[in-house]
């Protein structure tokens, strides 16, 4: 009996929530496909202004689970536990710097200075620059072990326009028929593939958009 | 026909295309062309569930309530489709994510299929990771790179939304010996993903992952849908360009 007074109940959750997504996904589609001012395009405005609203409480829950997860892999000892520790003291020195700021504690020199910003400033942009000029070796080596692994004639290609590219960009002289090269491969057949996979995920959202909207995606449903 | 019409007659397109090929799908057995990735998935999470070893989901920056929406969306089937084959292992799949939106969405995912094969005793829900995106979205890539390189990870599945920084998880998975299966709905994380995945997924064919794992008529419909929209913009483009060389 309880079983079954479970099922019925589950069964009308989904079938409420199936209603509201179907109902939420229709009235901003309109919304957003009609006229600005109209009643429609408000009620669209309005649902995407909660969206944006969850999106910043949504924030919260990241740092919860961020220390949750860390804080597990310290409890546990896991493999590579050193690291937790210092992401949560990172995490817990930039808190507390980014209160001080607000506190509007620092004097002499430092007054008036965002200290949580120039910690952020200092570390964190100039470890990302790193590691992006790091990228292109990564790739390059890619495409080293592409040909290595498997010889087609797609990945023959793409090596050979790698090699092109990268040698179309240095300054030498007497070097303008690979740089009309570089360019042309750029400008045409980089730029058409790049528009035909972009058309692709379009087309790809627009059939899964229909699913959703049918009530058939199960991301919302038990 | 302005932006307004054409939406709307695509999305009348695609609906019809998907019920009418659900329909078809009873009667005759529709062809699909072959999928690398979808037939190396399957046969990866049925390695790891054996080797006792985890599955490293990725949905990169995908967001729900932004332009990825749908692209969230879809890598999440994947991970339920294949965390469910998982779900009889003791080894929970880890799902890493730099959009705090999309964490709930992949915890619930992994609830679901834990619940789906009545093991909820081995779900966890910290094994869905969120680590902060920064400018270039790097530190997320370093952050989840060093956890499932410290996770014993059997293979890594990028999908969603990734730029360049898929470069970073794609060496990572490559020098720990893992399977890299990848997909971005970006133009440069797509040409990462095509140096370096054993088998990449490519354009539109994340949209059609849920046909190719065990699919309903539905799904299999939207397949349908998708190719004849596919030949419809191909259609378009060769009359506008005849149109206007003419």
């Amino acid at each position: 009996m309880a079983t079954n007074s479970g099922a019925q109940r589950h069964r009308l959750l989904n079938f409420l929530a199936t209603v509201i997504v179907i109902s939420s996904g229709l009235v901003t589609l309109i919304g957003l496909l009609s006229d600005d001012g109209s009643t429609a395009a408000d009620t669209a405005r309005f649902l995407i202004q909660l969206v944006t609203v969850i999106a910043a409480v949504a924030v919260l829950a990241g740092l919860v689970n961020l220390v949750a997860v860390h804080l597990g892999r310290f409890v546990r000892a896991e493999r590579g536990w050193p690291y937790s520790v210092l992401v949560l003291v990172v995490a817990l020195v930039v808190g507390v710097l980014r209160i001080l700021d607000r506190a509007e504690v620092w004097s002499g020199d430092l007054e008036g200075e965002q200290i949580s910003v120039r910690v952020f400033e200092s570390v964190q942009v100039s470890l990302e620059s790193a590691l992006a000029a790091l990228l292109v070796f990564f790739l390059v080596f890619a495409a080293y072990r592409l040909m290595r692994d498997r010889v087609t004639v797609w990945n023959a290609l793409f090596s050979l326009t790698v090699i092109v590219v990268l040698v179309g960009w240095v300054p030498f002289e007497d070097m303008d028929v690979l740089r009309d090269v570089r360019d042309w491969v750029v400008r045409v057949p980089a730029s058409a593939g790049m528009r035909g996979l972009l058309i692709g995920v379009g087309l790809g959202t627009l059939t899964v958009g229909v699913r959703v909207l049918i009530g058939q995606d199960r991301s919302f449903r038990d | 026909m302005n932006n307004t019409e054409l939406t709307w007659v695509l999305l009348a397109v695609a609906l019809a295309q998907t019920l009418a090929a659900r329909i078809l799908w009873r009667r005759a057995r529709l062809y699909h062309r072959p999928i690398a990735a979808y037939r190396v998935l399957p046969e990866q999470a049925a390695d790891a569930v054996e080797s006792s070893n985890r599955i490293h989901f990725s949905l990169g920056s995908s967001a729900l309530g932004a332009s990825s929406s749908l692209s969230a969306l879809a890598a999440a089937e994947v991970v339920y489709r294949l965390s469910e084959r998982l779900a009889v292992s003791r080894q929970t799949p880890l799902v890493t994510l730099s959009q705090p939106l999309t964490l709930p969405l992949a915890q619930d995912t992994l609830r679901r299929a834990y619940e789906f094969r009545q093991n909820m005793a081995h779900y966890r829900s910290s094994a869905a990771a969120w680590y902060p995106q920064g400018a270039r979205s790097l530190s997320f890539a370093a952050g989840a790179a060093s956890l499932a390189a410290d996770a014993d990870v059997h293979s890594s599945v990028l999908l969603g939304r990734f730029g360049v920084e898929m470069a970073l998880l794609g060496e990572s998975a490559l020098r720990h010996d893992q399977g890299l299966i990848a997909h971005s709905d970006l133009p440069e994380g797509q040409a990462v993903a095509f140096v370096q995945a054993d088998e990449a997924l490519l354009g539109e064919e994340l949209y059609v992952a849920a046909a190719y794992l065990n699919g309903s008529p539905l799904e299999r419909g939207g397949v349908v849908a998708l190719d004849v929209l596919r030949w419809l913009v191909i259609l378009g483009i060769i009359v506008a360009a005849v149109q206007a060389a003419v």
